[in-house]
């Protein structure tokens, strides 16, 4: 009998704890590092993914940076009317797009493309790395850059970050340059092919951009930086052939599901205003006509109508029948991050300031717009550039009656370019047409518009900031994006001490470093 | 050892040798001990044979037996059952007793082995089939509630088939549901949930309890601490609760039929107003002209349901072998239209006895089969029942009901007619037309169980089963459906996976008594291996397809990742032993142990782990003399760890292909120094009887700890250390600390009239005691839902509710707006505390009134204390369609204590008021209500026919008029606190446009041949 027992227990004990454990662990629908290995797949098969996380949704992009920026608003009441879009923060959550689906993974992939001495790859990541952070910023200000990963990181205060962001652009830019043959990119490469000089021109491009960005605050770096990037033998972004677009990996553009699945994005009343009022011929590109024809009655001949930003909004259908985007971006494959048009106006701005190679400013504005409607099929750009009355018009809300909504429009910019013009003028030139080019990439305008006041955009008409999040003054507006609540509750001492760095508190009415609040010039 | 064994053979043969052929005739009468009457209708049959009779009215009976049949066996409803060796008499008069007066009632333990409830060291409750079933709950987990303490039951919304969660003396982890183990005859039986809805929709896709033909329950035996569960290893962590099924008796053949039909309505819908509309076309009801609009639309909306349970169960069987076969089919219609449920079930239970009777082998085969059709669904989107609540008074609703769809020319087809595109609403005949839903479960559980009686003390038995099941869900949206979850040309979503389970075990019984001590041994082991979630999965949301309305994988467009699915391998090991001392019956002693071995914790060095438990019982009223009138007393005392294997998917992390043809780079760190989840049970209480039986109490305290939890970090990007963007590590500390008293009465117990009553009170407390080592700042969301947190944090406790409140001064004077005059929030950056979800204590009151052929049953359960809250009440509020909104402007005005600068507010107007409060992300402290609810539970009603009487070809035959849930005694909050959006850890009590709770009433006809 007992041999009985000891037998049983004994089979058991022996096939025990050894049997199919570890396997059992394994989703066998996941990809391992080891299958990956296969036709090198285990560096590039994670880019596609890293470059689509660069933009952000509706929640981080749409209600955040495209609202402020006046490209489209809400018809829809989110969260009781009260929201983002009226300054009041309800959604925060670009940082963890940019910190969970572009920074964690590009630093993993760039430790094993260095392990594995894939340089070009390693370069790559590096500036993908840079062309999300490059934004994220624009909406917190400091941010974990420089020692991200480390186990004390810290934020960089934005004069070490753009610093840093210039020191990293050298060292990629060198990598492409020694680089230049490397046909291993092609495959995973969906913007430039694989083609390395025409990366080297997006950095140069993103140099110029930065250095635009921080030219008021730190001139004289932003004009070694910029002169550098226009200096650089690989050369800019300036045929619209080089444009970088990324695509969107079979996925619908996002402000397309918002707009025309959810219903929640229409064309913005600053989008009215500017287009119908300079005769733009672009808007039939952008937008389609408002569907019912009371809405325009102001101006039948432009057959468009945009809500409010930071609208008074009962129900959501009041404002559906609003203009919504062409109905071809339902289809395209791709979208800009930086356009010769954005690159020219940079020049044009550059050449106001004095920066060497920067060429003239007109010429370069005007070759922006035309880029620019070139880019978007659109015709006509002679006599657009050659009006000198149209000017932006005022608005009205034909839904709600009175003055609900309403609006006079700041701006008087008319597009011809006038050499007798101040500088200051000829930059409200250059921003507005920049920030018209810029459609469907709201990042810069929004830091533009902080930067340089312009385009002069209507303010919100219902305000709802209050001592919660930083009180917007109501001839003001918007400054920031406060610090991610994750941030606030586990890293409480490293938002302190970049809050110090700051020029306020942790408030949406505190300006960034490079939105100096001084003149332009 | 053989030669014993050779000798008893010996014996035996050349006994039934001697007794052979001859038969000869018996008699006698039977009568009851309690009051000497005789007892017309008792069965007498000769044991293991189908030769038997009944009694006549005078109690007596005549039977004729064969020379070699030694056993007669008297049997009668209420009594105990009683076995007479026959021996050489010819006349054999027998007194039965009633049953309930049994104090050596045999429960059943863990692995299925029966234990004397006197011996047991840590509480457990036992409810019979029959009970259970006595009013037809159609989900039967739902009958159990009050009638055993320490269980808390919530069923979700969704109607037959839908979840149930369980819970068994509190929450005891903030990454688990803490759902007991269910075991069917001593097996672990799968019950995986299914998806469950969110404020966002979706649908509860059912658990694995729903599959079980509750016709087939014998009983239902629950272990509620893990000490009772140490023997199933991590998986009885939580307590167990073991499913007895029926198997073939010897004796007579018997056929039963059971038919149940009940109907379903419901019990009331949200208050509304039908007297204001809407101004200018708005999809809000805040005209402040009065009119009289159209109402019973809302009501019409909803059907009466129904549920047909009918049944057929054939029992037969010989001192060789029984045999048991049922067949069980179940029609549900909901109240939602279009909402149904099919299910059939098929039993074969097979027991036979070989090698002398040394070895019993039993198979048992259970196969289910559920259809499901158009489930209940919760949350904003896509529910009939936010379009139905929400709808402009001043609107034709009739027309929509029945125009929901019109001629598109444009497309050439049918499209939704709906006033509004707005994202929460459609029309609700839209929905329950055009969006059908189909789920089905195919299941099979086949098991096979030898025991072997090696020698007279040694018992071996060796079970092994297989439990596999396929489930699909689909829903075809045409199009035309809300665009915000719909494509243009309609969506597909498609599941279709299988779950399945092999198990395994052998286990030595030794049984003996040396003199005063007994002593009980047990030594076994397990192997348990489990495939969950593995299939297929596609939804193409909304990426439109690329034909209207054809939906299967051909017509998905290449953006549409069409996804293998797989919810988890794991394989588990246990070796196990007990023993159990008992010194002259009235003093014991359990000792367990066990070691597990678990594959989740591979690769981490922790994936062997033991863990013991240790008990004491005495039997105090045998020990000492104690007054009279106590006829029992028991005292226990136990103590038990179970560790816990963390769940699946942990150690190794991998990298998933994405929808763009890309690689989505994993970024959790693995749990490589996971540890398994640790909990200590501490668990006192006593058992006292009095007045012979008729009055008993049982009394359980208990303290869990549970610590090592495998808690989940989300790393903000401060603290991605090695990029890693979340991370799992063991830490947290939840303790459970409860009261469980039951009460047993039989207050009356007359010769014609009987009254039992049996109280359940329990009372949890649970409190999470440490979530993050160091830093009590940091909290976990088990769920959100737009102004709703499920939120813990440490020296909170689970069921947490937190929200926003109205911004107050110091003289708690609501704030106002200084321009619009709304009621300002507190800040969303600070969500503030507003009660827990879970009740303060419970109880169950169970009663059975016998007269003469008639019994009468009903049961009221009490929930008292605790929150809950109903976003329906906030959109109904914010869309100006509650009852009191109406009110308020009939008043014109809503009473307010506010201030406005400096001025103090006494009245607001109405608009301003709700549509401020209420809405989505409103002010949810106005929608947070008292949980309690007092409610009565079931009602029977039977009668038992006196089949002699009447002269019928039939064993027994009764009658019963049955009711669930049938009234509110008392009740606060506007919808059933019991009733939840969820079954999931997350949405408990919070009702989110949820199906209104039901009442069922019907009958219930059992007849056995």
């Amino acid at each position: 009998m007992k041999k009985i027992l000891y037998l049983f227990f004994a089979a058991f004990l022996m096939n025990s704890c050894t049997n199919g454990f570890e396997e059992a662990n394994v989703n066998p629908y996941e990809i391992s590092d080891e299958s990956l290995t296969q036709d090198f797949n285990h560096i590039g098969s994670f880019y596609p993914s890293l470059l689509s996380n660069i933009f952000g949704h509706q929640i981080e992009e749409n209600l955040v940076a495209e609202s402020y920026c006046d490209y489209m608003a809400p018809p829809s009441p989110f969260a009781g009317g009260v929201n983002n879009t009226t300054y009041y923060i309800t959604w925060n959550t670009y940082w963890d797009r940019i910190y969970n689906n572009l920074m964690a993974p590009a630093s993993q992939v760039i430790d094993i493309a260095e392990e594995g001495g894939y340089d070009v790859f390693v370069a790559w990541a590096k500036l993908i790395r840079i062309l999300g952070m490059s934004r994220l910023t624009t909406y917190h200000g400091p941010v974990i850059y420089t020692t991200y990963g480390q186990t004390n990181s810290s934020y960089d205060s934005e004069e070490t970050l753009y610093n840093a962001f210039f020191a990293d652009l050298d060292e990629i830019q060198a990598v492409f340059a020694a680089n230049e043959d490397y046909a291993g990119m092609k495959k995973f490469d969906a913007s430039y092919s694989g083609d390395i000089t025409n990366w080297e021109k997006l950095v140069n491009s993103m140099r110029l951009k930065l250095a635009i960005r921080i030219s008021k605050v730190a001139p004289a770096l932003a004009k070694a930086q910029g002169e550098k990037a226009i200096a650089d033998p690989a050369g800019l972004i300036v045929s619209n052939d080089d444009n970088f677009n990324i695509s969107l990996y079979g996925s619908d553009l996002y402000l397309s599901i918002i707009c025309f699945q959810w219903n929640d994005t229409r064309m913005s009343a600053g989008m009215e205003s500017f287009l119908v009022g300079l005769k733009d011929p672009r808007i039939s590109k952008y937008f389609q006509p408002a569907t019912n024809a009371s809405l325009y009655a102001d101006h039948p001949a432009y057959p468009y109508k945009g809500i409010r930003n930071g609208a008074y909004l009962v129900a959501k259908d009041d404002h559906t029948a609003f203009s919504m985007i062409n109905s071809s971006f339902e289809s395209i494959t791709e979208r800009p991050y930086m356009t010769a048009s954005e690159v020219y106006f940079d020049l044009a701005e550059a050449a106001l300031r004095g920066w060497e190679g920067a060429g003239d400013a007109q010429t370069n504005y005007e070759a922006g717009v035309r880029a620019s409607f070139a880019q978007w099929g659109a015709s006509g750009v002679d006599a657009y550039l050659a009006d000198d009355t149209s000017k932006p018009i005022d608005y009205n809300d034909p839904v709600y009656s009175g003055t609900i909504n309403d609006f006079t429009s700041r701006s008087t910019v008319t597009v011809k370019w006038n050499d007798a013009d101040s500088n200051e003028l000829k930059l409200e030139k250059i921003i507005t047409q920049k920030w018209i080019a810029g459609f469907t990439n709201p990042n810069e305008p929004w830091a533009d518009f902080r930067r340089t006041g312009y385009p002069k955009l209507p303010t919100v008409y219902k305000n709802d900031s209050n001592s919660d999040w930083g009180i917007i003054p109501a001839n003001e507006w918007i400054k920031r994006m406060p610090f991610v609540n994750s941030e606030r509750t586990s890293n409480p001492a490293g938002v302190a001490a970049a809050v110090a760095t700051m020029k306020g508190g942790d408030l949406i009415s505190t300006r960034l470093w490079w939105d100096t609040g001084n003149s332009n010039f | 050892m053989k030669k014993r064994l050779f000798l008893i053979l010996i014996v035996l043969c050349t006994a039934i040798a001697s007794v052979w052929a001859q038969q000869r005739s018996i008699s006698g009468t039977v009568k009851s001990k309690e009051d000497g009457l005789e007892m017309p209708g008792v069965s007498v049959y000769v044991k293991g044979t189908q030769n038997g009779t009944i009694t006549d009215a005078e109690g007596k009976y005549q039977i004729r037996i064969a020379g070699n049949e030694k056993t007669l066996v008297f049997s009668f409803i209420g009594m105990a059952t009683k076995e007479i060796e026959i021996g050489s008499a010819t006349i054999i008069n027998v007194e039965l007793e009633p049953e309930n007066l049994k104090v050596d009632e045999v429960v059943v333990t863990a692995l299925g082995i029966q234990r004397d409830k006197k011996t047991l060291t840590y509480s457990s409750q036992q409810v019979s089939g029959e009970e259970m079933m006595k009013a037809r709950d159609i989900n039967f987990m739902g009958s159990l509630s009050g009638k055993t303490a320490g269980l808390e039951i919530r069923k979700s919304t969704s109607g037959a088939g839908g979840s149930t969660r369980t819970v068994l003396r509190g929450s005891k982890s903030v990454n688990s549901v803490s759902d007991p183990l269910y075991v069917i005859d001593g097996i672990p039986m799968v019950n995986n949930k299914g998806g469950q809805s969110g404020m966002w929709g979706g649908t509860d896709e059912g658990d694995g309890l729903s599959q079980i033909n509750p016709d087939d329950i014998e009983s239902i035996s629950v272990l509620k601490g893990a000490t009772a569960a140490v023997l199933y290893g991590s998986a009885g962590a939580n307590g167990v609760i073991i499913i007895n099924t029926k198997k073939g008796k010897e004796g007579k053949t018997s056929v039963t039929f059971n038919s149940a039909n009940t109907f379903e309505n419901i019990i009331s819908t949200p208050n509304l107003q039908f007297s204001y509309g809407s101004v200018g076309g708005a999809a809000e009801s805040w005209s402040t002209t009065k009119g009289d609009y159209a109402s019973d639309y809302v009501k019409d909306f909803f059907e009466t349901g129904y549920n047909l349970e009918n049944s057929i169960a054939v029992s037969s069987g010989n001192n060789k072998q029984t045999t048991y076969f049922s067949y069980g089919n179940t029609s549900s219609g909901g109240v939602i239209p279009n909402n149904s449920y099919q299910k059939h079930n098929i039993t074969f239970k097979q027991s036979a006895k070989l090698l002398n009777d040394k070895i019993t082998l039993t198979s048992n085969v259970m196969l289910a089969s559920e259809t499901t059709h158009n489930r209940n669904t919760g949350g904003y989107y896509l529910n009939p029942l936010t379009g139905l609540y929400l709808f402009p008074r001043d609107r034709d609703f009739a027309d929509y009901k029945t125009n929901y769809q019109y001629f598109d020319t444009d497309r050439n087809m049918y499209l939704q007619n709906w006033f509004t595109s707005a994202d929460n609403q459609s029309n609700p005949y839209w929905l329950i037309n055009k969006q059908p839903k189909e789920d089905l479960t195919k299941r099979v559980i086949a098991s096979l169980n030898l025991e072997y009686q090696i020698a007279a003390h040694l018992k071996f038995q060796a079970r092994g089963s297989y439990d596999y099941a396929i489930k699909s869900y689909e829903q075809k949206f045409y199009a035309g459906g809300n665009t915000v979850n719909i494509s243009t040309n309609g969506r597909w979503a498609y599941k279709k996976y299988t779950d399945k389970q092999a198990y395994t075990d052998g286990i030595f019984t030794y049984d003996n008594r040396f003199g005063k001590i007994s002593l009980t041994a047990v030594a076994g082991a397990s192997y348990q291996e489990s495939v969950f979630g593995d299939g297929v999965s596609v939804d193409n949301g909304t990426n439109a397809l690329l034909y209207p309305n054809e939906f299967y994988f051909q017509n998905l467009p290449s953006n549409v990742q069409v996804q293998s699915i797989y919810g988890g391998k794991i394989i588990k090991e246990g070796l196990f032993g007990s023993v159990q001392l008992g010194y002259k019956d009235m003093l014991f002693l359990d000792l367990s142990g066990r070691n597990d071995w678990s594959s989740t914790l591979a690769l981490t060095g922790n994936e062997s782990y033991f863990y013991p438990s240790f008990g004491v019982s005495g039997i105090v009223s045998q020990m000492v003399q104690l007054p009279e009138f106590i006829s029992f007393a028991k005292l226990r005392a136990s103590n038990s760890t179970v560790n816990n294997e963390v769940p699946w998917g942990l150690i190794q992390v991998n990298n998933t292909i994405n929808s763009s043809g890309g690689v989505d780079r994993n970024t959790r760190a693995p749990f490589t120094d996971a540890k398994p989840e640790k909990l200590v049970t501490w668990e006192t209480g006593a058992d006292v009887r009095f007045l012979n039986g008729r009055l008993g109490v049982d009394f359980t305290y208990y303290h869990i700890t549970s610590t090592n939890q495998a808690l989940s970090k989300t790393l903000s990007g401060g603290e991605q250390d090695d990029y890693y963007t979340s991370a799992y590590f063991n830490a947290g500390k939840i303790t459970n600390d409860g009261v469980e008293i039951v009460v047993t009465a039989n207050p009356v117990d007359a010769k014609n009239f009987k009254w039992n009553t049996n109280l359940n009170f329990s009372k949890n407390t649970n409190k999470v005691v440490e979530l993050y080592p160091g830093d009590n700042s940091k909290y976990i969301d088990l769920g959100s839902s737009e102004g709703y947190y499920a939120r813990v944090y440490s020296g909170g406790a689970i069921g947490d509710m937190y929200g926003i409140k109205f911004r107050r001064n110091e003289t708690g004077q609501i704030i106002l707006d200084e321009t619009s005059g709304k009621p300002l929030k507190t800040s969303s950056d600070d969500l503030q505390y507003l009660g827990n979800l879970e009740p303060n204590f419970s109880l169950g009151w169970n009663n059975n009134f016998d007269y003469k052929r008639f019994s009468l049953g009903f049961l009221v359960n009490a929930k008292i204390g605790g929150k809950c809250f109903s976003q329906t009440e906030s959109m109904l509020d914010g869309y100006g369609v509650s009852k009191r909104t109406a009110d308020a402007r009939d008043k014109g005005y809503v009473s307010i204590n506010a201030i406005k600068g400096t001025t103090a507010v006494t009245q607001i107007d109405p608009q301003t008021y709700y549509s401020a409060v209420g809405g989505r992300n409103g002010i949810a402290e106005a929608y947070v209500y008292d949980r309690t609810n007092i409610r009565l539970s079931q009602v029977s009603l039977s009668y038992n026919f006196d089949v002699k009487e009447l002269g019928l070809p039939i064993q027994n035959a009764s009658f019963s008029l049955i009711g669930n849930n049938l009234l509110f005694l008392y009740k606060k909050a506007p919808f059933d606190p019991e009733l939840s959006m969820s079954t999931d850890l997350n949405s408990q009590s919070l009702d989110n446009f949820n199906v209104p709770a039901t009442r069922t009433y019907g009958f219930n006809l059992k007849i056995t041949f």
